[in-house]
């Protein structure tokens, strides 16, 4: 078993017409056994950059801790918010995994760091075989907010329904010029 | 398999079913007294032979070809993630099975069926293997009715599972795996036989089978009582299943004239709405606190 | 096998762990502590490879009462879970890692609020409302998930935590026979007999 699937969990991020949007599930395992349903695993970098990590849980917490950090001292030294496409090879750098964040840009590392800078959608996680399945039918280009929340939701709560690691409800983030709309969805509990 | 001690036998499984063959066959029955053959047709007709790969150890054989632990690109994948439950109470024996099917950690489906009804006053539970439960379970369905026919009397929960037990008994080592509860009822009342593929034959009130069966116990035991209501023992049964996490939980109660069929619960509802129609008094934590600490009120036993 | 449960209350967090120190197939001793009172208002029970177990405790406890000293007031619980998380952390990728399992208990004394934190070996950490480490985890957690409430008085805690430690004696082959139960609330910390 690889160390992805040690607690499970699945990421997916999705460029609109001037928005982007970002999904995550909400489980914690120990393998089959289910420890908590309310683990985060997308967390605010900026206002406007959000970082989506699943992978094993240790490394999520560390990384979301040094990212902070990493970011914390870069607004300081160059006293201005770090761009996305920056932030995205901080993390390639960091040697780690996506990232969703303004000017409808997203991008995603492998766990090794290689970039993958994508025109739609980008997935991560146990679920990100049937991730793509999902997305690859429901994503179409110049998505307005509504509906691209809409296909997020749909692509993330019928993924993780095909996935024993993954699910246990659902957020997402739709992130906009102006604004970030929180929403956590009534996910199946199986 | 020794295919000389298989036709000169006279003790065993197979030379019972050619005793049985004969009687059929002596006594001219006709094909609709057998009711449905249950795709057994060609079982009761020819000489039953049950195919063995012909390597010289056939379970290291199977291991090699299902174990998704240490393949997980094994040719054969054993149905995983399963919860089964019966016991026996005042009104009967509730019978509730999960309904999820995974292959690795793709959830192959989430609306399998792990009950097999043996006949309308007999019940077996499938864990382990899908293909091993189902075809000796039905096959186990047959005797049943062999002992009908021959002793006109019905056969009795113990019979039937001590059947099933000899029978995979006589399989031991060749790599079966099946964790069953044969449940029913006969002239002694209730009863709940658990049988696994080790040989293994339990009488008990209350049993659970598979991967998801400490969890089950967890909730089934703190509740259980032997004078609980029907609507109480049936409540019990989905909560037991609720805890283990599948999609779907399937309830069946056995009576004195055979079992009837409860209920497909759908188990996300369950968690949101309880299995009533009322909204909000679903079984999840989460609810259940939203629930008492919106209006301390119901304190649930 | 070692088994440990927690779970909060109303204005507490009721930590229990088993007594046994175990080698191989022997029980060494039936009387081991193995919930360490860190700080004024925080418990740590702790399970895992013998000898990793105290080694790690022992190395918490100095560090948070070296804070302490240092600073004139005790870290609170999230900031310890923290610390003691990712020195579990940082340990996986050294030489020899810690293997020990940590089950935190604290009580908030600037929020009035208990909180409780799941801890692996992996350096895995989570705010639970309940949780167990070991074998009583597989009975324990579905137990919990029906019968916990965190509005519970003391006494329908400990009535709660009875349940599953009866369960974990009636199921699993290997259970333990004594626990020791410590809660913490804004009091401090205190053992209760069961």
């Amino acid at each position: 078993m690889s160390i992805m699937e040690y607690n499970g969990g699945s990421v997916v991020a999705m460029v609109g017409k001037d928005c982007v949007a970002i999904a995550s599930d909400l489980r914690l395992g120990n393998q089959a056994l289910g420890i908590s349903s309310n683990f985060q695993k997308i967390f605010p970098v900026t206002d406007r950059i959000f970082l989506g990590l699943p992978g094993l849980a240790t490394d999520v917490t560390t990384l979301r801790e040094t990212f902070r950090f990493r970011v914390n001292m870069y607004t300081i030294k160059e006293e201005r918010e770090i761009e996305p496409e920056t932030f995205a090879h901080l993390v390639s750098s960091t040697l780690y995994e996506p990232t969703g964040g303004f000017r409808p840009f997203i991008a995603a590392t492998d766990l090794i760091g290689c970039l993958n800078f994508a025109k739609d959608f980008v997935v991560a996680g146990t679920a990100s075989t049937k991730l793509y399945g999902t997305a690859e039918g429901l994503w179409e280009p110049d998505l307005d907010p509504e509906q691209l929340f809409e296909t997020i939701s749909q692509t993330m709560l019928n993924a993780v329904d095909r996935d024993a690691y993954s699910g246990w409800g659902v957020v997402v983030h739709v992130i906009e010029k102006d604004k970030v709309t929180t929403r956590t969805l009534k996910g199946r509990m199986d | 398999m020794n295919s000389l001690t298989n036709r000169f036998s006279t003790t065993g499984p197979l030379s019972e079913l050619k005793r049985a063959q004969a009687l059929v066959e002596n006594e001219e029955f006709s094909d609709s007294a057998w009711g449905s053959e249950a795709g057994f047709g060609s079982l009761a007709k020819g000489v039953p032979n049950f195919t063995v790969p012909s390597v010289p150890d056939p379970s290291a054989f199977l291991r090699l070809h299902t174990d998704d632990h240490a393949d997980p690109n094994c040719r054969i994948k054993i149905q995983h993630g399963t919860t089964t439950l019966a016991f026996r109470f005042q009104g009967g024996v509730i019978v509730a099975v999960d309904s999820r099917a995974t292959a690795g950690s793709y959830v192959a489906s989430g609306t399998v069926k792990k009950v097999i009804e043996i006949n309308p006053y007999l019940l077996g539970t499938m864990a382990g293997g899908a293909a091993d439960c189902q075809y000796w379970e039905t096959y186990l369905g047959i005797h049943c009715r062999l002992h009908e026919l021959r002793n006109h009397e019905r056969i009795s929960v113990s019979a039937a599972s001590k059947y099933l037990s000899n029978l995979v008994y006589s399989y031991k080592g060749m790599g079966l795996s099946m964790g069953t509860m044969i449940c029913g009822w006969d002239k002694t009342g209730p009863a709940v036989f658990y049988v696994d593929s080790d040989g293994t034959r339990l009488k008990g009130d209350l049993f659970s089978v598979g991967s998801g069966s400490t969890f089950a116990y967890g909730v089934l035991d703190q509740g259980y009582r032997w004078d609980l209501t029907d609507e109480e023992a049936q409540e019990l049964g989905r909560r037991s299943i609720y805890c283990c996490r599948t999609p779907r939980c399937l309830l069946w109660l056995t009576l004195e004239d055979g079992w009837k069929f409860i209920g497909n619960y759908d188990i996300s509802k369950l968690h949101y709405d309880g299995p009533g129609e009322t909204p909000g008094a679903g079984y999840g934590y989460d609810v259940r606190i939203e629930r008492s600490t919106a209006a301390p009120v119901a304190v649930q036993a | 096998m070692e088994t440990s449960f927690a779970i909060t209350g109303k204005g507490y967090v009721l930590v229990a762990s088993d007594t046994t120190a175990a080698r191989s197939i022997v029980k060494m001793k039936t009387d081991e502590d193995k919930i360490k009172v860190i700080s004024p208002h925080l418990l740590m029970a702790y399970s895992g490879e013998p000898g990793d177990t105290i080694q790690f405790a022992e190395y918490v406890e100095r560090n948070l009462r070296l804070f302490h000293i240092r600073n004139n007031y005790a870290l609170r619980p999230s900031a310890a879970a923290s610390w003691i998380r990712r020195s579990l952390a940082q340990s996986l990728r050294s030489r020899k890692p810690y293997s020990v399992n940590l089950m935190l208990g604290g009580f908030d004394v600037t929020t009035d609020t208990p909180h409780l934190y799941w801890v692996d070996y992996l350096g895995t950490m989570t705010e639970v409302p309940f949780g167990a480490h070991g074998y009583g985890a597989y009975f324990g957690l579905s137990l919990l998930d029906r019968y916990h409430n965190p509005e519970a008085t003391l006494e329908e805690g400990i009535e709660t935590l009875k349940r599953c430690i009866n369960e974990v004696s009636k199921r699993l082959v290997v259970s333990p026979e004594k626990y020791k139960v410590k809660v913490v609330d804004k009091d401090g910390t205190r053992e209760i007999e069961l």
